[in-house]
């Protein structure tokens, strides 16, 4: 039996100086373990439900909202932003919103949220150092994460909320800066961790990346959810485009070159199904080549 | 516009060396793309090239002239940066006001400045917020905002630093736009980026780095053939190109069509 770990009953928020709702009648729920990918154009609402999922909205950003989110049982509205990070982190779009500006090298940012917490201070360096490794921000440590480059801060503001060990990470675009071998390093990483049992919640763009890792997808519209199920679901939906969203580039190119109904899927959706697909196909013509 | 760069070097006050003898030179209005691992020192080979930086060694040439000759306000007029981060950038209380700096700032009559605030914010998709205040902007519009008021300078030289960030299918539809704009109008755009895709898309020329240094440069061929300047650049080609690659292709791919050209020749060569 899978629980349902985060639920999202018919969610609505408009932020205060807008004339639009930014989220109109969101219903979800998420099990835990689960990994979870939300997509859809700029300013569809992906970042607000974000915010809503950890309790900034409603307690931190000025708005209106309807309906009822519960995060472990907890209702956003009723406990505070602190109790709820307990349980739920939240990596932020922009990483320079992660920093506390209080602290003058990352090994200080790092101690930030776990000197909150009242962790003790010897257990507080061991996890520095566990983190910083996992991380690749070693050498970084005594350094000011204001004299950081892009990708370095954003690996900063992934290992600050990774260190807490929430049960549930919200991950809002949190590679866009970071080079694209470092990129893959950190979804390996994410990915244990959803191995581990943390449930995972990540927006992102990259739709190669979201069907090679998520559970579920949820597609975003002008505030609504109008798409979700598996990736294959999603990515097969005849509605997609409608939704400025296209499917990963290996489903584009396998649909193109393979036999409708050549096997029980003629399409492939990560990499590693669409190069043992055209490799079957290569392979399987050459075996019929004499009688060619 | 020739932008000649000899020996860079530069080290931080804090920190160590974040370029370390960068040689090379750009002329033309190819569009160009810098990719390259996180810390290669992109951003700081950027802001040296309008001056923003300044070099600990070496220097920097434009049309011959030394960029020391004349301040960052001077050469803004013919080289203009996008910053990283748009928060960096930005300080006024409209769209509007943002975009009308820089041409009041070097004296451009105020007909034209308003001729150009009408086509560069539809270049940039901005047209119904010039009355917004940057700072309600999303992080995708923050980014447009930014490159439209340089833009608004038209300075030959163009410099942006990681606009996909975040962009959207349409977003980057844009910025394709936008590049190419420059391209037709005789101005060269340098783009910083981590995209892949992007890149293969829109640049022929592209610049690899990795630990304040220049691996290589050339066209979009030769670097995503070059294995191993990519593993040491932390770099991998896009997703087209390595199913390519990986089912032993004979021409590279880079676009759906082409791949699709290149398999089913390779189906019937049997
Ligand atoms: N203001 C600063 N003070 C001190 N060191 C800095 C500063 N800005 C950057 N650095 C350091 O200089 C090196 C190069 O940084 P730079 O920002 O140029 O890299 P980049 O190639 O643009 O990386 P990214 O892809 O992450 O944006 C890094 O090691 C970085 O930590
Ligand atoms: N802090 C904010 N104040 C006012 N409006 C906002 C704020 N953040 C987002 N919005 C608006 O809410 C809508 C959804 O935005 P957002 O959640 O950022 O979308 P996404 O993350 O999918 O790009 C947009 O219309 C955006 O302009
Ligand atoms: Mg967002
Ligand atoms: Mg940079």
């Amino acid at each position: 039996m899978t629980s349902t770990l985060i639920q999202v009953s018919h969610f609505s928020y408009r932020y205060n100086q807008e004339s639009e709702v930014a989220l109109k009648n969101v219903h979800l729920e998420v099990a835990a373990g689960e990994f979870v990918a939300m997509i859809g154009a700029n300013g569809s609402g992906k970042s607000t439900l974000c915010n809503a999922l950890v309790g900034l909205i409603p307690n931190y950003f000025v708005g209106y909202s309807e309906g009822r989110i519960t995060v472990d049982g907890k209702d956003t509205a009723s406990v505070s932003v602190g109790e709820l990070s307990q349980t739920i982190g939240l990596v932020f779009q922009n990483p320079f919103n992660q920093l506390s500006y209080t602290a003058d090298t990352v090994a200080e940012e790092l101690a930030y949220g776990l000197g909150n917490r009242g962790v003790p201070r010897d257990e507080m360096f061991s996890k520095i150092k566990k983190i910083a490794e996992l991380m690749q921000i070693d050498e970084l440590l005594d350094k000011n994460p204001l004299e950081l480059s892009g990708g370095q801060v954003q690996r900063v503001a992934l290992a600050s909320a990774i260190i807490l060990e929430p049960k549930i990470l919200v991950l809002d675009e949190c590679t866009t800066q970071l080079d694209p071998i470092g990129s893959e390093q950190i979804m390996d990483i994410i990915k244990k961790l959803n191995e581990s049992g943390i449930t995972i919640v990540m927006v992102d763009h990259d739709m190669e990346r979201v069907a090679e890792l998520a559970d579920k997808v949820y597609v975003l519209q002008h505030g609504s959810i109008v798409l979700g199920g598996t990736p294959e679901e999603v990515f097969c939906s005849p509605q997609l485009a409608e939704f400025s969203v296209s499917p990963p580039d290996y489903y584009e190119i396998t649909k193109n070159v393979i036999q409708p109904g050549y096997r029980e899927k003629d399409f492939a959706l990560t990499e590693s199904q669409a190069i043992a697909l055209l490799q079957e196909v290569l392979y399987e013509d050459r075996n019929q080549e004499p009688q060619a | 516009m020739k932008i000649e760069i000899k020996n860079l070097k530069h080290k931080y006050p804090s920190g160590g060396e974040a370029l370390r003898g960068i040689n090379t030179a750009f002329e033309g209005s190819d569009p160009i793309a810098i990719i390259g691992q996180n810390g290669a020192g992109k951003t700081t080979f950027a802001k040296h090239l309008n001056g923003l930086l300044r070099p600990t060694e070496g220097q920097i040439l434009i049309d011959g002239e030394s960029i020391h000759e004349h301040t960052t306000a001077y050469w803004s007029k013919y080289i203009g940066y996008v910053f990283q981060n748009p928060d960096n950038q930005l300080f006024l209380e409209t769209v509007r006001k943002e975009f009308e700096f820089g041409p009041k700032q070097l004296g451009v009559p105020r007909h034209e400045i308003n001729d150009r605030i009408d086509f560069v914010s539809e270049l940039v998709g901005l047209k119904h917020r010039l009355s917004t205040h940057p700072f309600d902007l999303n992080a995708t519009e923050k980014k447009f905002c930014t490159i439209g008021s340089i833009l608004m300078m038209d300075p030959k030289v163009i410099i942006l630093d990681e606009p996909t960030c975040g962009q959207d299918v349409e977003g980057n539809q844009r910025l394709t736009e936008i590049i190419t704009y420059l391209k037709n109008n005789d101005r060269l755009c340098i783009t910083i980026t981590h995209d892949m895709k992007f890149v293969v898309r829109n640049f022929d020329q592209i610049v690899v780095m990795a630990k304040g240094q220049i691996l290589m440069s050339g066209s979009k061929n030769l670097v995503f053939s070059d294995t191993k300047t990519l593993l040491e650049s932390y770099v991998t080609p896009p997703p087209i190109t390595r199913v390519g690659q990986a089912l032993g292709l004979k021409d590279i791919s880079f676009s759906k069509e082409e791949f699709i050209d290149h398999f089913t020749r390779r189906l019937h060569q049997r």
